[in-house]
C-alpha cells in the first residue's frame, strides 16, 4: 500500500514536473536579451555589467554604439550591457528579485524612481553620492529626490517623464470643444477636473470614448494618477514615508478616486483601455506620458495638441508626475571603482543629451538642453513637458514599501474602476473600503520589515 | 549451477541498467522538484522578505497561522477549485468530442486536427493577450461586444465584471487546452479494435450505444490520465489571470499560484509565499491521490 502511494506520489511529481515544463514554454521562455553587439560571452567577461530594461531601436542603438565607446576607450574595464523585458507590468523587478535571492545582481541596474527607497533600505543598492558631489546641481530637483534616501544618493537618471493632458484636436472640434482655448493654457491656468471631465462628456460617442486615464496595470496607475491627490490636498503616502493611513484612504483621496471612478461609471473613459487607445483615436483625450509626442509625431494621422495636467477645482493647486529609470550600483558590485567612474562618464551632459534624445524624454541635465541634439525641447509639446517638470513635477513617495503599495493600489484601483464599469455608478463606501485595505496592507509591510 | 549464477548475474546486471537508465531522470527530478519543495517548506517557517536575504528570521509556524486567517489565501483557494471543477470536465468533453470527429477518416481530416491542436503550439502569453483583445468591453474595440452590439445586444464587460471575468477565463482555457487533449484522445481512441464496434454493430447497438459500452470502457486509462493531467494543469492556473485580468476584479480571479507569485514576487513576503505554496503543494497532491482512488475503484 505504502508502495503503491509512494509510485502515485512520484507519478504526480513527475507529471507536474512535465507540466512545469510546458508552462515555461507558455510564459515565453527567457525574458532577456544582450544588447546587439555585445554577447552572453561579453556580459561574463565583461568588468561591469548593466541591466536595463529593454527599449525601442533607438535606445537600443544608443546603447549599443556608447558600451563601444566606452570599451574602447577602457580596454581593461569593459562593460556589457543586457536588455531585460518589461512587459508594462512588473517583469523586470521580478526578474531583480531573482537576482537578489541567487546574489547574482549585476554591476549596475536600473531601477524605476520610487523604487530608489525600496532597495536602498533594503541594502541592494551603494550610495554613490561621491562620484555626482561636482555635477548633482545640474540634475533637476526632483531627480536629486526620487534618487535621495537617508540623505545619500543611491542612484542616478539620465532621463525625466511626465504627464500631461493630450487632446485629438479632429475629434473636439467634431464634438464642439474649443481646442483654440485648450492650445492657449499656461502652466498658471490649466484645466480644471471638471473641465477635463466637462470635455470627456461633450468628446463620448459611438465611435470613441472622452478620455483615457489608466496607463497600464502596473506602476503606471500609481504614477500617472499621484498628481491629481496631491492637488486635492492629500499625497499617497505622509512625507517621512512611514504611513499610508490618513493619506491614501483620507477623504480627500476618496473624492479624487471618487473622481476617477465617475469618468469610468458614465462611460466617458474605457476601464480596460486598448494599447495606443488615443493614437487609434478610440479616446479623444488622454492622460498621456511625455514619450508619447514623439510617438503621436511619427504616426498621428490626426491634429493634436497637449496641455497642462489637470488641477482640482477646490485649490487649483499645479502638481504634475515626473520619475525616470535610474542608474543604481548593486551590493554585487565587485569593482565599485570602476563601475562609479562608468557610472560618472555614463551621466555627463553629452550622453544624457544624446539618451534624452534617442529616447524622446526631458533630460535631468539642465546643461543638456545646450546641447544641439535638445534643440527640439526649446517650444512646442516637448518645452510643455520641461515647463511643467520645472514647475509643477513632484516625485513618487520615498518609502520602502512602496512595492507594497504600488501593488495594493494598483489593485485597488482595478477593482474600484471595475466596480465602477459594471454598475455604471460609484460607491463611495466601496472606495474607502479598498483605499483602507491598501493602508493596512503598507502598515503590515512597513512595520514588518522596516519600523525598527 | 553455473546457470543459476548466470542467470542472476544477468538479473543483477539489469537492474544496474535499470538504475542506470532511470538516473537522468531522478537526478532531474531531485535538482528541479525534491529540493524546491525541500527549500520551500524551510523557508516557510521564516519572516523572509526577498529584498533581505541577509534578515531572515525563525517565526515557526506564525506564516501558516497567518494563511488561516488570511481572506486573500481562501479566495484564491475557493476560485482556483471554482476553475479546476468547470474547466476538467469542459475541457476534457471538448476534447473527447474533437477527437471523435477527427476520428473518423474522410478528406482533409489532417487539417482540422493541425486547426484544433494549434492553439497549443502558441504561447499562452499570445493567446492571453489576443483574447484580452476580443473580450474588450468597448464594442469599438472588443471584436465578441462589436458582435453582440450588431445582433442588437448589450456588451457585456468580459474581463471587468466579477460575475463574467473567471468564466471568460475559462472558456479561452478550454479552447486553448482542449487540442492537446485531443490528440491524447485520439491515440486512445486509434487503439480500439474495429471488431468491437462491428460486434456491437451486429447486435444493434445504436451509435450513442456503442460510444457508452464500446468507446467508453476502452477509453477509461486515457480518460484517466486526462483527466490527471488537466486537473494539476488547471489547478497552477496563472499566465490567464496574469496577462487578463491581474487577478481582479474584486480577486474574482486571483488563483493560488497567482496569489504566490504577488506575495513572493511583487511584495517580496517570500516567507509567507512559500507557506501558501506548501499547503497548496499538499492539497494538488491530496487531490491528485483521491483522484486516482476513485478512478482505480471504478
Amino acid at each position: 500500500m505504502k508502495r503503491k502511494i509512494l509510485c502515485s506520489v512520484l507519478a504526480i511529481m513527475m507529471a507536474s514536473s512535465l507540466m512545469a515544463c510546458g508552462s515555461s514554454q507558455s510564459t515565453g521562455g527567457d525574458d532577456s536579451t544582450v544588447t546587439e553587439g555585445a554577447t552572453q560571452g561579453d556580459m561574463d567577461d565583461a568588468v561591469i555589467t548593466i541591466w536595463s530594461p529593454s527599449d525601442k531601436e533607438s535606445i537600443e542603438n544608443w546603447w549599443a554604439e556608447k558600451i563601444d565607446e566606452w570599451n574602447t576607450a577602457h580596454p581593461d574595464m569593459k562593460a556589457a550591457r543586457e536588455a531585460i523585458d518589461r512587459s508594462d507590468s512588473y517583469a523586470y523587478d521580478n526578474k531583480i528579485a531573482t537576482a537578489v535571492t541567487s546574489n547574482s545582481l549585476p554591476s549596475i541596474f536600473f531601477v524605476d524612481g520610487p523604487q530608489v527607497s525600496y532597495y536602498a533600505a533594503n541594502g541592494l543598492i551603494v550610495p554613490i553620492t561621491d562620484y555626482f558631489s561636482d555635477s548633482i546641481d545640474d540634475f533637476d530637483p526632483a531627480t536629486q529626490a526620487q534618487c535621495t534616501y537617508e540623505g545619500e544618493l543611491y542612484a542616478i537618471s539620465a532621463t525625466q517623464s511626465g504627464v500631461a493632458f493630450y487632446y485629438n484636436k479632429d475629434l473636439l472640434k467634431e464634438c464642439g470643444v474649443d481646442t483654440d482655448d485648450l492650445d492657449s493654457r499656461t502652466i498658471d491656468n490649466p484645466i480644471t477636473w471638471s473641465e477635463m471631465a466637462e470635455i470627456a462628456e461633450k468628446c463620448t460617442t459611438d465611435s470613441y470614448v472622452g478620455t483615457h486615464i489608466i496607463m497600464d496595470h502596473g506602476e503606471g496607475i500609481p504614477y500617472a494618477l499621484e498628481p491629481m491627490y496631491i492637488s486635492e490636498g492629500k499625497d499617497y503616502i505622509s512625507d517621512d514615508g512611514t504611513t499610508a493611513d490618513g493619506y491614501v484612504n483620507s477623504d480627500e483621496s476618496v473624492k479624487t478616486t471618487a473622481f476617477l471612478a465617475d469618468l469610468i461609471a458614465k462611460g466617458y473613459a474605457n476601464v480596460d483601455p486598448i494599447t495606443d487607445e488615443f493614437l487609434n483615436g478610440a479616446c479623444a483625450t488622454e492622460l498621456g506620458g511625455s514619450w508619447d509626442v514623439a510617438t503621436l509625431e511619427a504616426n498621428a494621422t490626426f491634429d493634436w495638441g497637449v496641455t497642462y495636467y489637470p488641477v482640482a477645482d477646490d485649490t487649483r493647486k499645479a502638481v504634475s508626475p515626473c520619475g525616470d529609470w535610474s542608474a543604481a550600483v548593486s551590493k554585487d558590485c565587485e569593482n565599485v571603482e570602476a563601475t562609479g567612474e562608468f557610472l560618472k562618464w555614463l551621466m555627463n551632459t553629452e550622453n544624457v543629451a544624446s539618451y534624452a534624445d534617442a529616447i524622446a524624454k526631458p533630460a535631468t541635465r539642465a546643461s543638456a538642453y545646450d546641447e544641439e541634439c535638445m534643440a527640439s525641447y526649446a517650444e512646442g509639446p516637448r518645452a510643455l513637458f520641461v515647463e511643467q517638470l520645472q514647475n509643477s513635477a513632484a516625485p513618487r513617495p520615498r518609502t520602502p514599501s512602496y512595492a507594497t503599495f504600488s501593488t495594493d493600489y494598483a489593485e485597488a484601483m482595478s477593482n474600484i474602476f471595475s466596480e465602477a464599469a459594471s454598475t455604471k455608478a460609484v460607491d463611495e463606501s466601496y472606495i474607502k473600503e479598498q483605499l483602507d485595505s491598501v493602508a493596512d496592507s503598507f502598515a503590515e509591510d512597513y512595520n514588518t520589515y522596516y519600523a525598527n | 549451477m553455473a546457470k543459476t549464477e548466470q542467470k542472476s548475474g544477468r538479473k543483477r546486471d539489469e537492474r544496474i541498467a535499470g538504475y542506470v537508465f532511470s538516473l537522468p531522470a531522478v537526478a532531474l527530478l531531485i535538482a528541479f522538484l525534491v529540493v524546491p519543495i525541500i527549500y520551500t517548506v524551510y523557508y516557510s517557517v521564516f519572516q523572509y522578505q526577498v529584498m533581505r536575504p541577509n534578515d531572515i528570521t525563525f517565526i515557526g509556524f506564525e506564516n501558516y497561522h497567518k494563511l488561516i486567517t488570511d481572506s486573500d489565501f481562501w479566495i484564491s483557494l475557493k476560485n482556483t477549485f471554482y476553475f479546476t471543477i468547470i474547466v476538467v470536465p469542459v475541457q476534457c468533453a471538448l476534447a473527447l468530442t474533437l477527437a471523435m470527429l477527427v476520428s473518423k477518416k474522410f478528406k482533409g481530416v489532417s487539417v482540422f486536427r493541425t486547426m484544433y491542436f494549434s492553439p497549443q503550439l502558441t504561447s499562452m502569453v499570445v493567446i492571453a493577450v489576443l483574447w484580452t483583445v476580443l473580450y474588450n468591453s468597448n464594442p469599438n474595440t472588443g471584436l465578441i461586444n462589436a458582435l453582440l452590439v450588431n445582433l442588437g445586444l448589450e456588451p457585456i464587460n468580459f474581463l471587468t465584471n466579477e460575475r463574467t471575468a473567471m468564466n471568460s477565463i475559462i472558456f479561452m482555457s478550454a479552447w486553448q487546452g482542449a487540442g492537446y487533449q485531443m490528440m491524447i484522445f485520439l491515440a486512445g481512441l486509434q487503439g480500439i479494435p474495429r471488431d468491437q464496434y462491428e460486434a456491437a454493430s451486429v447486435d444493434g447497438a445504436t451509435p450513442w450505444q456503442q460510444f457508452c459500452f464500446v468507446t467508453i470502457p476502452n477509453l477509461k486509462g486515457t480518460i484517466k490520465y486526462v483527466i490527471m493531467i488537466t486537473m494539476i494543469q488547471a489547478m497552477k492556473l496563472f499566465t490567464q489571470p496574469y496577462v487578463m485580468t491581474q487577478g481582479g476584479p474584486r480577486n474574482s480571479t486571483k488563483t493560488m499560484v497567482y496569489y504566490i507569485y504577488t506575495q513572493g514576487f511583487q511584495k517580496g513576503n517570500f516567507g509567507y509565499a512559500c507557506s501558501v505554496a506548501a499547503v497548496f503543494f499538499v492539497i494538488v497532491v491530496a487531490m491528485s491521490l483521491i483522484l486516482q482512488k476513485i478512478t482505480s475503484e471504478e
